[in-house]
């Protein structure tokens, strides 16, 4: 199996320097990210918070390795991204990272558990160790009972559990999830969110969420509010409640 | 991912889409039968054709004076003269090999065949020893009328086979008495009446208005000679040819007048331009078939990714590498390629079977005078290959939408819609 080497200790887990990025829509050229600036410690829970269009869902695509800003630069725990490979960063979401999507995103045709397990059979780990690890997980997030059933036997809340199982069973150092709880209702999303930062918290893991609601941004212990792009507030909170 | 684990998702993702993979399977489970059932009607027309030549009068091989066989240059069929004088101990020699069931002598005459009412056709024939010939497996297709007798004809006795177009020309009937004339070896004229003891067909429509054949005993007597043209070795079995071949080659060796022996296949130019011919119509058909589990199974395949790009995308982002789906999707396709061969491997067998309890008769071939049972042979070759060509197909037709799948911009794949 191979390993993602070269974290740099005491680190930040995230930091961000001038990060922009644009799309292209249409004839048009839209600005996602506007110069961004940003340090996420280990452990922290953060919530990006900002209206549609803000850049959220860009900022996680850039932190997590998934896309490559047109300048500035992201470091994963001390790394440099623009100086790692496609292999390396391939490596790098495998085994340092997890995400959670808001359309869930499981692999239809697998159970709960084998949704679970997925991240530790392209990590090659073997197969009486990823079962148990896999059922750990799902146990952990409530579905210990569920562990058979596929995707469209799960309600909504259910899969997104299944999915953020599926983002911590490898242990990763950090948890980037986009719009967790935008497909869910309240009760749900609130569920869900708590679910994450309990995880994180136990995991010891780096939670970065990127949410308009209201109800978990009240929640967060910091809030990184975007507008246009930039970065509009970057609150810490120590008495919120999650 | 271990190849293993590769393999097992790639059999989960087939059942997605039930409808769309039972139709890939069946195209490929069609092609597989069709080149099964192509093959075995190949294989069974060259078996047929050969062993129709091989018991049909050419034998398995055949020995010649070496100065006679060359001498005939192109007319490969049969050699020019009667020279082989000491054709009983070469005879002896070669019964004695394995696999040899009887060496017939052959005489082989042009000649003038004269009606008692005086139509004249000249003929092609052959004079021949029956019973050995029966020996040898050879066939008499009498259409009226008895076979040769099996003992040679005292002089006075003669009796001849007339081939069926020829016996037309001449207005004869079994029964009936021809006079046949023919040119010695010395280049003198000799005549000898025969009674036509049967009507027959060659089974090829332009010898039959030539041919015809009578003991070898009379042939003799009207050519004047007891040489003969050449002998014809019979064997119990055509796979045996190389082994015989080599046999009599090594039993004959150091004559003082070499003989040339030759197998079957050489002298049968005909087979194997029907061969190439026939193997032109398989690899066309099959290229046709190839052609269109291509564009069926590349349809699917794309259908199957455009389906998944988010899913695709997801994999991707929780560290997919880029050859693991681009694995995923070929073995997917090569799952279906080896179902779809499978199936079309027992369809395939299925029709073989059907098509030759069903006792169907095709008109006759080009050039030749009845019609033939369709029967199809059973080639093991045909039924891997048959296999091994459909994954292949699929797994080559899978590579670039594949390759193209791993390529996917992740944030673009993740935001398809």
């Amino acid at each position: 199996m191979l390993r993602v080497s070269g974290a740099v200790r005491e680190a930040p887990v995230f930091r961000v320097e001038g990060l922009t990025r644009s799309y292209r829509v249409g004839d048009a050229d839209v600005r996602a990210l506007a110069g961004v600036d940003l340090e996420i410690g280990s452990g922290e829970l953060v919530v990006v918070a900002g209206p549609s269009g803000s850049g959220k869902s860009t900022l996680l695509h850039l932190l997590g390795a998934l896309d490559a800003p047109d300048a500035g630069r992201v470091f994963v725990e001390g790394r440099d991204l623009a100086t790692l490979g496609e292999r390396q960063r391939t490596l790098l979401r495998r085994q340092r990272l997890g995400f959670v999507f808001q359309a869930f995103h499981l692999v239809p045709v697998l159970d709960a558990l084998e949704n679970v397990e997925y991240p530790l059979v392209i990590d090659g780990v073997p197969r009486a160790e990823r079962r148990a690890r896999a059922a750990a997980a799902l146990d952990s997030v409530g579905l210990g009972e569920r562990m058979s059933h596929r995707p469209d036997r799960l309600s909504g809340g259910e899969r997104q559990r299944v999915a953020i199982a599926r983002a911590l069973v490898h242990r990763p150092r950090a948890v980037l999830a986009d719009e967790p709880t935008g497909n869910l209702d309240s009760g749900n999303a609130l569920r869900v969110f708590e679910l994450l930062a309990a995880l994180g918290r136990e995991h010891g893991a780096t939670v970065v969420v990127s949410t308009h609601d209201p109800e978990l941004v009240a929640r967060a212990p910091r809030v990184v509010t975007l507008r246009d792009g930039r970065v509009a507030r970057d609150e810490r909170r120590p008495e919120a409640v999650s | 991912m271990s190849p293993l684990e590769i393999a097992r998702l790639a059999l989960r993702n087939l059942a997605r889409n039930r409808r769309r993979t039972a139709l890939s399977l069946a195209v490929v489970a069609a092609g597989t039968a069709a080149l099964v059932v192509t093959a075995g009607f190949v294989r069974f027309s060259f078996d047929g054709l050969r062993e129709a030549m091989i018991h049909g009068g050419l034998g398995h091989l055949e020995i010649a004076d070496a100065a006679a066989a060359a001498a005939r240059g192109a007319a490969l069929d049969r050699p020019a003269s009667p020279a082989l004088a000491d054709w009983r101990e070469v005879r002896r020699a070669l019964e004695a090999l394995p696999h040899v069931t009887a060496v017939g002598a052959n005489l082989h005459l042009m000649g003038l065949a004269q009606s008692a009412d005086g139509r004249s056709v000249s003929f092609v024939g052959v004079g021949a020893e029956p019973d050995r010939e029966r020996r040898m497996g050879f066939e008499v297709r009498l259409r009226e009328g008895s076979d040769l007798p099996a003992a040679a004809p005292a002089p006075g006795a003669d009796a001849a086979l007339l081939a069926r177009g020829l016996a037309e020309s001449l207005g004869v009937r079994a029964g009936e008495v021809v006079t046949l004339v023919a040119t010695t070896p010395e280049g003198t004229l000799n005549a000898l009446d025969v009674t036509v003891a049967g009507v027959v067909t060659t089974g090829v429509a332009e010898l039959d208005t030539r041919f015809l054949k009578l003991p070898l005993a009379s042939a003799q007597r009207l050519a004047q000679t007891d040489s003969v043209s050449n002998l014809l070795v019979g064997l119990d079995d055509t796979r045996a040819t190389g082994a015989a071949l080599a046999a009599a080659r090594a039993a004959l060796a150091g004559r003082a007048a070499p003989l040339a022996v030759t197998p079957w296949s050489e002298r049968a130019p005909f087979y194997g331009q029907v061969r190439d011919l026939y193997l032109g119509i398989f690899v066309f058909l099959g290229t046709i078939v190839v052609v269109l589990v291509v564009l069926a199974a590349s349809n699917t395949l794309v259908m199957s990714i455009l389906e998944r790009v988010r899913e695709i995308g997801t994999l991707r982002a929780i560290g997919t590498g880029r050859g693991q789906i681009a694995a995923l999707l070929v073995a997917e396709a090569a799952w279906l390629g080896a179902l779809g061969a499978l199936a079309g491997a027992a369809l395939g067998l299925g029709a073989v079977l059907g098509l030759n309890a069903a006792g169907l008769r095709m008109p006759p071939p080009p050039g030749a005078v009845d019609p033939i049972d369709l029967r199809l042979a059973l080639v093991p070759e045909a039924f891997a290959g048959g296999a091994l060509l459909m994954i292949l197909v699929l797994v080559l037709a899978a590579l670039l939408p594949a390759a193209r799948a791993a390529r996917l911009a992740i944030v673009d794949a993740l935001g398809h819609v």
